[in-house]
């Protein structure tokens, strides 16, 4: 409990202070000025839907490699947790577009690499509640996450090969190319402070599937007591 | 300041992103806790 | 029993199947050609017009009565509960798979050959010169949707609303190969036609690694 209750003051602080430094620490930029500060946000959500979706892969691996539960807990937790990240990009970068360019979305390499990732991921979510046994629904759902895994940088590359082909109408020049470095250091941080949450929600969101793999475990146990209560033995049948 | 409603839109749909989600495995938590206790009772007397 | 002979008899037993029900290449001729048509209705597109559009109709309607197609593929053996005889005879699951692939390539690849002349006539696109060329953009296009396809089937087949499930899961998937096969066709389309060989690279690419997963994980796609 103490230490739990460490982690979110920890998080709380974190969340604070990389606020306050995206504000306020981090200098001004040339063409965009505030709404550009939107881009510590926007990037560092990337990062995080990027290590959850790692993480995710790990467990579709370690699943169908070991058959232990609890890398399809870490399968299913990181998914939702990337997916959250994604939602965050997503928000954030239509957030970004309206003020920087006066329109809502751009379909530039990145912001539409989110949207099929965010589709694909979803998608895996809504198989797995489509599958009722456990084991099967763990394969299956690990199966196709490895595949959405393979799959993610081929739609990056597509959509850059693409995009440098057909120019979109803005030009993302790249408020990362020749960084500040106190950008940088700004940016490192809130990159640190959202993967630190995401994780803390991930390890939650773990914790609770191990709770409904116990339920299930019980579930079965209270069946099967019911069961032999009820059973007539044999030799007292007509 | 510039675009400051947006700006500020952003940081906290950031963060009630997390939030909502984080409410929303607490609220399963705690329901889950319920039936867990009650059906280990109910394995153990039955 | 080596991998090519498990997988040409079960090739040989989907074809066989097919060839005798054949229902299944007519609906998926005609929902493309709906879907062509419907096109030229919204649209209402002009030469130039066609010209750009084209190709990105053209594998649009091809992904979707594609991922139509491969919905079956599965759903009849779990329906008659023909996948355990399979199981237990002596092939690896991956025979099976490729067998399945290679017939789903079949039947697509032959949809197409009646699709294309039909849609280059309506929109009024030559393909003179440009068949063979064509034909292999088509075929690595294919084969990526084959695959993937099939896998994805497998996957559906045990879960509810599968008919719906399998293009939720195929379509985004796909949207490189989308993007890779219309740059292709483009390219070839054009007023001077070249087979673009970067977007060729791309396809092999993209065909390469879903099929050497599928080779990895067809175990564990197959499993009771």
């Amino acid at each position: 409990m103490k230490a739990r209750a460490a982690i979110t003051v920890a998080a709380a602080g974190l969340i604070f202070f990389a606020g306050y430094a995206a504000l306020f620490i981090a200098p001004d930029e040339a063409t965009m000025h505030e709404i550009q500060r939107v881009f510590y946000f926007h990037i560092s959500l990337w990062t995080g839907m990027y290590t959850a979706l790692g993480l995710a892969f790990v467990g579709n691996v370690a699943w169908l490699v070991t058959r232990q539960p609890k890398w399809d807990w870490l399968g299913v937790s990181a998914v939702e947790v990337g997916v959250v990240c994604c939602t965050g990009g997503l928000i954030t970068g239509v957030l970004w577009g309206k003020p920087a360019w006066g329109i809502w979305w751009t379909w530039d390499a990145r912001l539409t690499t989110c949207f099929i990732l965010w589709l694909l991921y979803i998608s895996y979510l809504i198989l797995r509640g489509l599958i009722e046994e456990p084991p099967r629904r763990a394969t299956l759902s690990a199966v196709f996450g490895i595949f959405a895994f393979l799959d993610a940088p081929l739609v990056y590359v597509s959509n850059r090969l693409w995009r440098t082909q057909h120019p979109s109408p803005v030009l993302f020049g790249g408020p990362d190319s020749g960084l500040d470095p106190a950008m940088v250091r700004v940016m490192l941080f809130c990159m640190v402070t959202v993967v630190f949450v995401t994780l803390i929600v991930l390890v939650d969101r773990y914790r609770l599937e191990g709770m409904r793999h116990e339920l299930d475990e019980l579930r079965l146990a209270a069946e099967a007591r019911e069961f032999k209560s009820n059973s007539v033995p044999v030799k007292e049948l007509p | 300041m510039r675009n400051f409603h947006f700006l500020l839109a952003a940081w906290m749909a950031v963060w009630a992103v997390f939030f909502v989600y984080e409410l929303s495995i607490a609220s399963r938590v705690g329901k889950l806790r319920d039936d867990i206790e009650r059906l280990k009772r109910q394995v153990k007397d039955g | 029993m080596t991998l090519a002979r498990a997988a040409a008899i079960i090739l040989a037993k989907e074809l066989r199947l097919e060839f005798r029900a054949r229902e299944l290449l007519t609906i998926t001729v005609v929902f493309a050609l709906v879907i062509v048509v419907l096109f030229s209705f919204a649209f209402d597109p002009t030469a130039g017009e066609s010209r750009r559009y084209g190709p990105g109709l053209l594998w649009i309607a091809f992904l979707f009565a594609g991922s139509l197609m491969l919905n079956p593929s599965f759903a009849r053996e779990q329906s008659n509960q023909t996948l355990d005889g399979l199981r237990m005879a002596p092939v690896s699951p991956f025979a099976i798979l490729a067998g399945k692939m290679l017939a789903n390539l079949i039947f697509l690849g032959v949809a197409e050959v009646i699709l294309v002349p039909v849609f280059a006539v309506l929109y009024n696109i030559s393909l003179a010169g440009i068949v063979g060329r064509l034909a292999l953009v088509l075929l690595l296009g294919t084969v990526g949707l084959v695959v993937t396809g099939t896998v994805f089937s497998a996957v559906a087949s045990h879960a509810r609303m599968r008919e719906l499930l399998l293009p939720l899961l195929l379509l985004p998937l796909l949207a490189p190969l989308l993007i890779a096969a219309v740059e292709a066709t483009a390219a070839l389309f054009a007023e001077q036609p070249s087979l673009d060989r970067a977007w060729l690279t791309f396809l092999a690419g993209f065909d390469t690694v879903f099929l050497t997963a599928s080779w990895l994980l067809s175990d564990y796609l197959l499993e009771e």
